[in-house]
């Protein structure tokens, strides 16, 4: 019996240091956060997303089992503006989690100082899923990326100031390898600058404004409302006096109506990734740029 | 220009208080200068501490084959919500409803729910105060709006009325530490003054007490399986004592990648009742419904439901229906049901029902539970 309890008291002193020497739990809203996330934390972190990356992130399903992850978190990290609006917040208040709520220490809205593009001037919904602070798909930048990591690296030094030095060092590295494959990424679509093309849904803007292509229409009339077939023939007389070449959509999409425009104009489609995970090789922040200018690249060719 | 977009964008680079921040600012002066721009800025839409306010339309035509007064139209309800973080502790949710009275055909309004969460509770503890759709399956916490039928079933109005159990007292909640899987235990005593057809607040200190067990199974990633538990009791209009039991059960199934076009939900409760009327007498009933709602594409739902139930006032009477429900939802802000059900009974000839919705929102609503 004695022995017993011995065993029992060891095993209780074992998962207390393990709990003390472990690693900080972070939960994402998205894939991109997490890549990031891991990037800066490395081995002081384990994260875990709740969209995965070939799901619309404005509208992942509450299920409760996502709080049982969230009310052990030590860092919520969360895409912000307006995006996870439907979803994120509910699942947060019902976390029961302080550390997470917003204002503590532990909420990172990766958004703050990012330079938002197409912030409306009136809130009318009328104008379609339209977003008030504006366009929320940041994170297609990659130089948004520096500031993602900015905002996560300030949340974790936040919640573990005696990990600064390591959280900054990899910040450094992190922003250094940005700069370098901005270099790539720049030289590889450099000859296609000023391409017309045309996107599924308004969430290529940041990209697009990096790389200098032009989205002239989208497949949806306005945003979040599905493709009519009057929109479908204004998309199919631009592609056909602008010489459009590709039209570009998501994963979650249905490709019913790019099919009908691609048949009737030629043009090509193609599914790009929006966040990490959206397809199998897609494993980090940087693969998914290395993945979308490959694949543009070729069509665009 | 230039000036202005720098000025600008230093000035929203995130806050920290060390060395980073100037080694941050050097690399945007870095990139200004490279001819690398940030994107341009622009300030945030106006903050302000006003609560989220939304207001819901609920305009209706019904039909009935029995009686007189086979047609009606009517604004069934207008629903007007608030909801906000108070501080750093709690939360607060009021909705408000306006309606006509079936009866006096006159306008009222009144407090549908009206409480206050905690945020900061220890020990996985959820206290909830105020009036509030109380925890008994999946339906009764619902609001009716975003049901995807117009009427709601047999058993359950039998039991908790067209207004559901909805009455005022506290809420605890529990989220049990099991990893496995979510696990939520809730327990509530209210007043019983918001009466039902099951409960009746007397002459004394005698409230409702309801205790749910919540157990949510993720099967995969496109699957999930909901099995919940009820008990309530409570004093009735006689003085005495009602118990119900009830259990639910959902599945869903919704892909993951395509979760916008296709899904399917098949829901079920089940309800016990026994009711103690005299000091030897009692009647013990049983009620339920089924439905299986199918989507056929982004816009198209298509829901059937079957209802049985016993009346609780005399189980000999014996009550079946089923109904069928179109739905096109334009946009998450505005919906259109047409809804068709017969019931038939062992009293009574059949008879037919059938009502069309328009719902339709403005400003902010919160997310419904999953």
């Amino acid at each position: 019996m004695k022995n017993k309890l011995f065993i029992f008291f060891i095993s209780c002193l074992g998962i207390l240091s393990s709990v003390k020497a472990g690693t900080i739990k972070v939960v994402t809203t998205t894939t991109d956060l997490k890549s990031i996330t891991e990037l800066i934390g490395g081995n002081k972190v384990s994260v875990s997303s709740i969209a995965t990356g070939y799901q619309n992130p404005h509208f992942v399903d509450p299920k409760p089992s996502y709080i049982i992850g969230l009310s052990k978190a030590d860092l919520f990290v969360t895409v912000g503006l307006d995006l996870e609006t439907g979803w994120s917040p509910q699942l947060v208040a019902s976390s029961r989690n302080t550390k997470i709520q917003k204002g503590a220490a532990g909420y990172v809205d990766a958004s703050i100082g990012i330079g938002l593009l197409q912030v409306p001037t009136s809130a009318n919904r009328a104008e379609g899923d339209i977003h008030i602070y504006g366009n929320p798909h940041y994170w297609l930048d990659p130089l948004n990326g520096k500031v993602i990591a900015r905002n996560i690296a300030n949340g974790l030094e936040r919640i573990d100031p005696s990990n600064k030095s390591i959280y900054e060092a990899n910040l450094q590295a992190f922003y250094k390898k940005i700069e370098d494959k901005m270099k790539e990424w720049k030289a590889k679509m450099a000859p296609f600058k000023g391409s017309k093309i045309i996107a599924y849904h308004n969430e290529w803007v940041y990209f697009e404004t990096r790389f200098g292509l032009d989205v002239v229409d989208f497949m949806e009339p306005k945003p979040g409302i599905p493709p009519s077939p009057s929109q479908l023939v204004k998309v199919i007389k631009e592609i056909k006096a602008d010489n459009i070449k590709v039209i570009i959509s998501s994963p979650y999409f249905t490709t019913s109506s790019s099919d009908v425009v691609s048949k009737q104009t030629g043009a090509k489609e193609l599914t790009l990734a929006t966040s990490v995970g959206g397809f199998e090789s897609i494993k980090n922040y940087f693969d998914l740029f290395d993945y979308d200018i490959n694949q543009l690249t070729t069509v665009l060719k | 220009m230039l000036l202005f977009t720098g000025k600008i964008s230093v000035a929203q680079v995130p806050a920290d208080s060390t060395a980073a921040d100037s080694i941050l600012l050097k690399q945007i002066e870095q990139q200004m200068q490279s001819g690398i721009q940030p994107a341009p800025q622009q300030a945030r839409s106006s903050l302000s501490f006003n609560p989220d306010i939304g207001v819901i339309g609920d305009f209706q035509g019904s039909y009935i084959s029995k009686g007189k007064r086979n047609f009606n139209a009517y604004l069934n309800e207008t629903e007007v919500s608030l909801q906000a973080t108070v501080d750093p502790y709690i939360r607060a949710d009021f909705f408000l409803s306006f309606s006509r009275d079936p009866e006096t055909g006159k306008y009222g309004a009144e407090v549908e729910e009206g409480y206050l969460t905690t945020l900061s509770l220890p020990a996985q503890l959820q206290l909830k105060l105020g009036k509030f759709r109380e925890a008994v399956g999946r339906i009764n916490p619902t609001h009716p709006h975003a049901l995807p039928f117009i009427d709601l079933p047999n058993a359950y109005v039998n039991y908790f009325g067209d207004e559901g159990l909805n009455d005022e007292g506290l809420s605890l909640s529990w989220l049990l530490p099991n990893k496995k899987f979510y696990q939520e235990l809730i327990f509530q005593a209210t007043s019983g003054l918001s009466e039902s057809p099951s409960f009746f607040r007397g002459d004394n200190n005698r409230f409702i007490y309801l205790g749910h067990l919540k157990n949510f199974f993720t099967l995969s990633d496109n699957s999930t399986l909901e099995l919940g538990f009820t008990g309530i009791t409570g004093p009735n209009d006689s003085s005495r004592t009602t118990n119900i039991g009830s259990a639910d059960l959902t599945y869903k199934w919704k892909p993951v990648k395509m979760n916008t076009y296709k899904s399917l939900t098949w829901q079920n409760e089940f309800y016990f009742s026994r009711a103690n009327l005299l000091d030897s007498f009692s009647i013990n009933s049983f009620g339920m419904y089924s439905f299986l709602q199918y989507q056929l594409a982004k816009r198209w739902f298509l829901t059937g439901r079957y209802d049985y139930d016993q009346k609780p006032y005399d189980k000999k009477i014996v009550e079946q229906a089923y109904s069928l429900t179109a739905g096109w939802y334009a946009t998450e802000f505005s919906k259109i049901e047409l809804e068709g059900k017969t019931t038939d009974d062992n009293i009574d000839k059949r008879f037919y029902q059938a009502w069309l919705r328009w719902i339709f929102v403005i400003g902010t609503h919160g997310a419904h539970q999953y």
